[in-house]
Parts: structure tokens; sequence; C-alpha cells
């Protein structure tokens, strides 16, 4: 009797102490705005599951957070936290510098049929010859963010824009219905969002799909930017940083901006009076029938390898990440689009969101998904960025006679920074 | 004497241990660095990935460039400001002197992250308080992030408001140190205020306006808070990167460090040249 | 006799006309941040101009704590600037002392490093100095890595050797004669007369390691260790921040300064001075 005992027993302590050992700790994440906002959302759901262990999510900014993870891995994986946000088109740089940096998933719990509920091409940027070193977190499907408001009253209907032309039509109907308003803002301070889209609509980036030639002189990039200068030009985008935007969505200066999905939590949580007054519509192409989708940002979460407490960070990651509980609350808190294809077919996508309106913005955003071309980042993406910046700059300051120009010298200069050949 | 020698020895070694740890060797280290193609694993000797990559990089270029007209421009406003401040402040006739030295001293101690903060909501676009100003006169607001030469003109209104009153500091304890009889013989001669100012003050102070355009100098090589807070890391488009910040994005954020050393000590070499020859300029007129 | 007064009243009247409105502007600045820090964000992003500080830094102050722990990140700043300023206002005495009052073997070539050094852009060390410290000494978020690397300070030097060669030689070889050790005369001798030196010099090192922004924001990436500068700089350009919270901050970070430079101005502009007027 006794001895029949001590064996089940034996096992119940030592699963308890075991999953006791993994389930308990504090972990520490590094991420940026809306996203870490959408993190501390998940704790709630996160810790009735696993009350002990303590999660703290750092909102450091998106520039800091990739500076200072570089730094932290330049410096042996000294300062790091357990877990640190990646985004995407700048993944490929942490794992081709430091992969000892970074802790293999599949060695604490990712397995290949976790792996398969993700889409395959939000996987290849966070592999590397074999080895998973983030999960896949959220897309960015590009959607243009609309005052309903200000839209009406210069009788524009955001269906009958198509193309950037429609747009810029509207355009100068919206702002002069509605005096000290801009149709839309882009930041030409740090940031080539405008560019980044527009042309990954049109199947066209820095660099080739294969990330082995430079590819941002091709038409369609040329094309991209000239279209960007002529609207900058009409007056219809003003230049505004980040927080610019967010002041201006907040003033109502702005009667409409265009970024990835995830703007759509920025707008609600900075702008909670202006309930109603937003719509969303696909972005316009460059010609008539011409693709409508494209994919800004999107991040992943990787793990540290110098972490001391792996298996309860891989828990979290397990919980926020690869359950449709964890993903579609940081959609609903924060708008940010699952990569999980599970998530995606969740009940709430359908459903009409009392801030857009009423208007199912969700099933509108995601119907753009499996449109979207893969741009891809490569290892020298900052590099190639500060470039493109400069150029736009100088284009937009007439220091160019013409798009393509710019387009050949930022071309020409990528290909110093990085030793890549340019494509003819 | 020998003891004594060993004294001395004592007395100095904390401070050059610290030298050549964390000077000396990290500099020599990074003389090495500078030869080393650093962005593959692990680095390897090259020749050309960073000297001679330097000499062709637009990017280089655009940074020499703007911390030289910060150099051409900011430097000699801000000294000459310092000036007027420091001999208007000298005058016997001011009153309220301590309020007027506290407005332009009190810059000096406030840190560059709060000076950058409060610089980048007066100067924000839309709803920053010099454009509503600029508007509420008639004209036009400026987009002082977004366009190159009003993004460098605010970095150079931001310097020039932090620093012109250090300047003055310096400038001033040089005034107060010119003895006073050297005036009045110019005042029985019925020289003007302002003949005086050029023909002996101007002189005399020369040594220290020269000392402070070193400062200056070597301040503006490394310039770098300003740009990356003020104006967003060196936005719009590299409008405002400096050397500085060149350094830390090839160091920090491309993680090069092979090519920030060359950037480094190229900084080091063009701090140096002017210096020297801003001290030749000045000793040759004595 | 008239016309001269006049003159000079004119003179006098032309003088405060022209630093009035300069004084003006130069204080605006400081006087915004006052004004930011006591306005609600809505009201810093409103198209109405306002000139005069309202009621919210309290509720400012607890939106910049919420964002950031501001207060652990001053405690920390506040903890590093003292240990700093001990520790290189000792050492650079000591090696001030050493270069002014011995001759020694190599005596010439520690002084050409050190006049070296001062043309040297910190920048420029930068770099190898974080290879250094975060890679081969593994001291990435450390109080060392704060406080150590920075004790080295060239001007520091040079203005307590100029304090210590203008004493009087014959005061400490008296001293030796009656059989003093150097250690004692440096101690007991020197230093009590290089005391106003001393203060000149602690309150510019402690008001560059207050304001010190770069090597904190890169060897101290975990936000437990920021200081004040770096915490704060890094709400520069985040989302859901509080404008009005960062401005408290830069309040929080230059008061304190303020009040030292008010009340010890005449040391502070002795320290600041120091290099120019030999």
């Amino acid at each position: 009797m006794r001895f029949k005992l001590a064996g089940p027993a034996a096992a119940v302590v030592l699963l308890a102490s075991s999953a006791a050992f993994a389930e308990s700790g504090q972990i520490t994440i590094w991420s940026w705005n809306v996203a870490a906002s959408s993190l501390k959302a998940t704790l709630e759901g996160f810790n009735k599951k696993y009350p002990d262990i303590k999660v703290t999510v750092e909102d450091l900014g998106n520039d800091q957070v990739y500076d200072k993870t570089l730094a932290a891995c330049a410096a042996g994986g000294e300062g790091l936290p357990d877990i640190v946000s990646v985004e995407n088109f700048e993944a490929e740089v942490f794992w081709n510098r430091f992969p000892e940096c970074f802790a293999d998933l599949s060695e604490v719990g990712y397995t290949p049929e976790i792996q398969a509920l993700f889409p395959e091409f939000k996987r290849t940027e966070l592999e590397l010859n074999g080895v998973p070193y983030a999960v896949p977190w959220d897309s960015g499907p590009v959607a243009v963010f609309y005052r309903r408001d200000f839209y009406e009253k210069a009788g524009v209907d955001p269906a009958s824009i198509k193309t950037w032309d429609d747009f810029i039509a509207a355009g100068k109907k919206v702002m002069a219905a509605n005096p000290g308003t801009v149709m839309a803002q882009a930041d030409f301070n740090g940031d080539s969002e405008w560019f980044r889209m527009i042309s990954n609509e049109q199947s066209c980036g820095y660099f080739s799909t294969d990330g082995q030639s430079i590819t941002i002189n091709q038409p369609a990039c040329v094309a991209t930017l000239e279209k960007i200068k002529e609207m900058k030009d009409a007056g219809l985008i003003t230049a505004a940083i980040w927080d610019e935007k967010i002041q201006s969505n907040t003033a109502g200066k702005a009667a409409s901006q265009m970024y990835g999905a995830w703007f759509e939590g920025s707008i609600r949580s900075n702008s909670p009076n202006l309930a109603g007054k937003w719509g969303v519509f696909r972005m316009p192409s460059l010609t008539a029938d011409g693709p409508r989708a494209a994919n800004l940002g999107g991040s992943s979460l990787a793990l540290s390898a110098a972490s001391e407490n792996k298996e309860a960070a891989w828990k979290f990651i397990e919980y926020a990440l690869t359950t449709n509980e964890g993903q579609v609350t940081m959609l609903k808190a924060f708008g940010l689009v699952p990569s999980l294809l599970s998530a995606v077919q969740d009940p709430f996508v359908k459903e009409p969101q009392p801030y857009w309106g009423g208007q199912a913005v969700w099933s509108d955003i995601l119907v753009t998904l499996p449109q979207i071309v893969p741009s891809r980042g490569t290892a020298f993406q900052s590099d190639a960025d500060a470039i493109y910046q400069a150029t736009q700059t100088k284009y937009f300051a007439g220091g160019y006679p013409n798009a393509k120009a710019a387009l050949d010298d930022a071309a020409k200069q990528i290909a110093t920074a990085t030793g890549l050949p340019v494509t003819q | 004497m020998l003891s004594r020698n060993r004294a001395a020895y004592a007395f100095l070694a904390p401070y050059l241990l610290i030298f050549v740890t964390f000077w000396l060797w990290p500099i020599i280290n990074s003389l090495l660095i500078s030869f080393q193609n650093t962005r593959v694993n692990p680095w390897r000797f090259s020749l050309s990935a960073n000297w001679g990559r330097l000499f062709g990089d637009p990017a280089f270029y655009n940074a020499l460039y703007n911390t030289l007209i910060i150099l051409v421009i900011q430097v000699p406003v801000m000294i000459a400001l310092a000036t007027v401040m420091a001999v208007l402040l000298d005058s016997p006739l001011l009153k309220a002197r301590p309020l007027y030295r506290f407005a332009f001293f009190a810059p000096v101690v406030v840190g560059e992250v709060a000076y950058a903060a409060v610089f980048r909501l007066m100067f924000s676009a839309d709803f920053g308080i010099i454009n509503k100003l600029i508007t509420s006169v008639g004209l036009s607001p400026v987009s002082w992030f977004d366009n190159a030469n009003a993004a460098m003109a605010l970095v150079i209104i931001a310097i020039t408001w932090r620093w012109a009153g250090y300047n003055a500091i310096i400038l001033l304890a040089g005034l107060q140190s010119i003895p006073d009889d050297v005036y009045e013989a110019a005042t029985l001669d019925r020289v003007s205020k302002f003949q005086q100012f050029l023909h002996i003050t101007l002189p005399l102070l020369k040594p220290i306006i020269s000392f402070c355009v070193v400062l200056s100098v070597i301040g503006t090589m490394q310039l770098f808070t300003e740009p990356f807070l003020i104006t967003n890391r060196g936005g719009p488009g590299g409008g405002t990167e400096t050397l500085g910040l060149l350094l830390y994005r090839q160091g920090f954020t491309s993680l090069n460090f092979g090519y920030a050393s060359a950037i480094a000590y190229t900084i080091a070499g063009l701090a140096v040249a002017i210096s020297l020859l801003n001290l030749m300029l000045g000793g040759e007129k004595k | 006799m008239k016309s001269k007064s006049r003159s000079l009243l004119v003179q006098k009247i032309a003088l405060h006309m022209v630093l009035t409105p300069l004084a003006i502007v130069w204080l605006f600045p400081l006087w915004m941040m006052v004004v930011f820090s006591t306005m609600p964000d809505h009201g810093i992003f409103s198209p109405e101009i306002v000139l005069w500080p309202s009621a919210e830094f309290a509720a400012n102050f607890r939106n910049l704590q919420a964002d950031t722990n501001f207060i652990r990140a001053m405690s920390i700043s506040i903890t590093v600037a003292i240990i700093y300023t001990t520790l290189s206002v000792m050492l650079t005495s000591m090696a001030g002392w050493a270069l002014a009052r011995y001759r020694f073997a190599g005596r010439a070539i520690v002084v050409a490093i050190i006049l070296g050094t001062i043309t040297l852009p910190f920048a420029v060390v930068v770099i190898p100095q974080f290879i250094m410290v975060a890679r081969e000494f593994r001291l990435a978020n450390t109080w060392i890595a704060l406080i150590v690397p920075p004790l080295f300070n060239s001007l520091g030097v040079l203005f307590m050797r100029q304090a210590f060669s203008m004493m009087p030689g014959e005061l400490f070889d008296a001293a030796r004669v009656e059989g003093v050790r150097e250690w004692r005369i440096f101690l007991h001798i020197a230093l009590p007369l290089a005391r106003p030196t001393m203060a000149a010099l602690a309150i510019i090192l402690f008001l560059s390691s207050w304001n010190n922004y770069l090597w904190p924001l890169l060897i101290n990436s975990r936000p437990n260790m920021m200081t004040a500068p770096v915490a704060l700089g890094t709400l520069i350009g985040l989302t859901r921040v509080s404008w009005g919270g960062i401005m408290v901050g830069a309040v929080l970070l230059t008061a304190p300064v303020l009040v030292v430079f008010v009340f010890l101005q005449r040391h502070f502009i002795a320290g600041i001075s120091a290099g120019a007027v030999k």
C-alpha cells in the first residue's frame, strides 16, 4: 500500500516542482509604442495561466530598441532583456552579425508544428541556416486612415479613390472644404515610409527579393518617388515626424494618414474623443487596375541567449504569439494584425468597429494580406535607408534633374556602402 | 631625491592607470580596428573596407559639409555675440548686473537633453510657439524639421543659445584681467568707446578669443546630442548629420566599428589641424 | 560737464536697450520649459499662444513617473555625479600635484599627453572605449562603467597643477626639512590651500557628470541603470508619452544645477574661465 502510493506521489511532486521551476520568475521585454502597449494588454490573460511569471514590458521607442539591442549584442549580450522585439525588415542584421546573441528557439519549444502555424514568408527573415531565432508577431498591411467628416464635407467618396491621381484630386477638394487641414502627412525628416509603402505595392524595393542586388532605381521605384514628389509639391502631403502626426490627428489637422494596420491602435488610443469620425480605405495604386496592397512594419519576438529564464520567457512568447487568445487580444486592444494564420479567422475580425463608425475595418484590411508581395530587408537595411532618405531630401530640394537621376545616385551609393551589384 | 620621485609616480599612478586602460589602449586598438572589415564574422583585415570607402562616401562628405557649415557660420556668430555680451556686461554703467549675468550664463548649466526637449517643442512645425509667433506677425510658418536649411538653422540657433554664455564667461574673465590704466590713457586722448574697443580691447582679448575658438572647434567636431535629439537623428535625410552623428550611426546603428573608427580618426585629425591652424594664425599677428 | 553726463545717460540707455531684449530672448527657452511643464498636453498642442504657467505640474510629474521611473533615474544620476566628482577631484589633484611640484623622468611626456588629449574630441574615443569596456571588460550596465572611464580629465589636472605651482615652494621645503612625509605634505598643507580651486573644479565636474548623455546612453542599456538625461532622452520621440511630463523632467534636471549656479556663481565662473586666463 505504501509502496504503491510512493510512485505516483513522487511523480506528482516531481512534476509540480519542475512546473514551478518553469512557470515562475521575472522576465523583461523591450518593445516600442503600441507594440509595447499591446504586449502589456496580453499580461492579464497570461498571468491567469501563469500567475508566478512576472513580465515587465519596457517601452524604449523603436530606434532605441534597435540601437540598444545591437550595442548589447556587441557587448557580448550583456544588458539584454529576456525578450527583444525585432522589426522584420531589420531582423537579418541581428542573426547575421550576432547569431550567438540569440537563443535557438527550437531548443526551448518552438516545434515544427508551431512553426507551421505561421505563413512561410513571415518566417524566412527570422530563420537562418535552419535555426529559428524569432517568432512572427504581426504584419503591417497598409491602409489609408481617413476622417469621414472631412471627406463628407468635401463630397469625396473614398470608394472612388482608386489611383494616386484620384487621391490628389480628392485631396484638393478635401483641403478646400476643410481649411487648415492637410490631406496626409509623411515623415520626410527621419523616415522613408511613403516610399517603402508605395514601392512595395508596385513590387519594388531597395533590394531584390533574394537580397543579392540593388533594385532601388528600377522603373517602379522611380515612378513611386515621382508620385510622392508630385503630392508633396501639390501641398497634399506635408512633412511631419512621428509625434507630430499623432498630434495632428488629435488636433484635427490631418484628413488622412497612410500607414501599416498597426496605426489603427495609435489613432484609437491617442484620439479617443474622435470615435466615429475615422474610417479606412485601401491604398490607391499608380495605375487604374494596379495592385493595391503593401506591407509596412511587422515584427517578431526573439529570446536573448543570455536570458536566465528562457523557459518562462518562452511561455510568454508561446502565449502571446502562438495562441489565438494572445494574438486577438493584441488585435483588439491596439490593432496589431496577427501573423498567426488561425487568429486571422477569428470572429472578431468580421465585427463592425464602433470607433471606426461601424466599419468592419479588419476584414477590409486583412483581405489584402494574400496580395502582399514580400519585401526583403537585408543586413544592409539601415545603410540603404539612410542613403535613400538623404537622396529624397536632396531630390525634393531640387538637387537632381529627375527621380531617375536621384535613384540612380542612391543605387550607386548603396553599392559603394554594401558591395552589392546594382540590377541593370 | 629618489624617494621624492617615487612619491611623484605614486601620485600620478591612479590617473595614468585610467588613462592607459580607458583611453590609450582603446585608441590604439581602434586604429587596428579601422583596418579591419567589421561587417563580417569574424573580423578580417582589409584596407579598402573602411579607409578605401571613407574618401568616396557621399555620407562622409555630407557630414563633413554640415560640420564645416556649423564651424563657419555658428562659431564666428557665437563668438561675436559672446564678445558683445562680455563687453556690455563689463560696462560700469550697467544696472541690475546679476540679472543679466543670470540670463546669459544660465543656459551653460542646462543639460543637452533638457534643452533639446524644450527646443523641439518650441520649434514644432504645427504647434510650436515660434511658428505661432511667426504667423502672428503675418509671415508663413517654417517647417523646422523637414527643410534641411531650416533644420540646420535650428541646430545653429540651439547651440548658440546654449554656448554663447559659456564663451562670454571666459571672455569676461579676460576683460577683467585687462588693467584699467590701459583705458585711462585712451580716455584722456578722447578716443571713442568703439575705437577703444577696436584698438585696445580686441587686440588684448585676442589670445582668449583664440582659446574660445579652439574650444568651439573641438565642440563642433564632436557635435552629437543636438542633431540627435532636436532634429531627429540628423534629419531631414541627413540634412543635419554631423561627423559626430555619422560616427554614432556607423558605430551603433550599422554596427560597423571598423568604419566608425576610421571616421573617428579623421575627426581627430581635422580637430587637431584646425586648432593648430587657428593657433598659427593667432600667433602670427602678435 | 553737463553734456558729458548727458552723453553718459544716452550710453546707459543704449546699453540697456541692447541688453534687455537679448536677455529676454535668452531667458525665453528656460521660461517656456517651466510653462510647458505646467500645461496639459492638449494645451501644449493647441493653436493658442500660451506664455503663462497653468497648474498641471503635479499631474505631469505623475505622467512622467508612469512613462519612466524618473525618481530612480535621478537618484542614479545624483549618486554617479557625487562619486564621480569626489574621485575625480582626488585623482586630478594628485596628478596635478605631481606635475606641479616634482621633477621626474617622463614628466614632459605626461604633460604633452595631457595637453594633447584636450584637443581630442570625446567622439573619437567613444567607439574604442565602448568596445573595451563592454566587450573586453564586460562592464556594461555597471556603476564602474558609468563612473570610471570619464575619470580621465585633462582640464582638471591642468587646473590643479596651476593652483599647486602658484603656491610658495618654501612652505613645502620647510615641511620636508622637518621630515614630514610627501603624502602628508600633500594632504595637510597643499590640499587645504587649494580648496577654492578644488571647489571650482568640483562644480564643473559635477555638472559635466550630471549632464553627460552620450556615454551613459551607450554603456548602460538596462532601463534600471539609466541616468536621468538618458531616461528623458528615451522619451523624446515616443508616441504615447506626455510632453508635459518630459518638460517636468527637464525642469527637474535643470533646477538643481541652476540653484547651484546662483549660489556658487563665483566658483562656477572661476572653473569655466580657468583655462583661458593664465
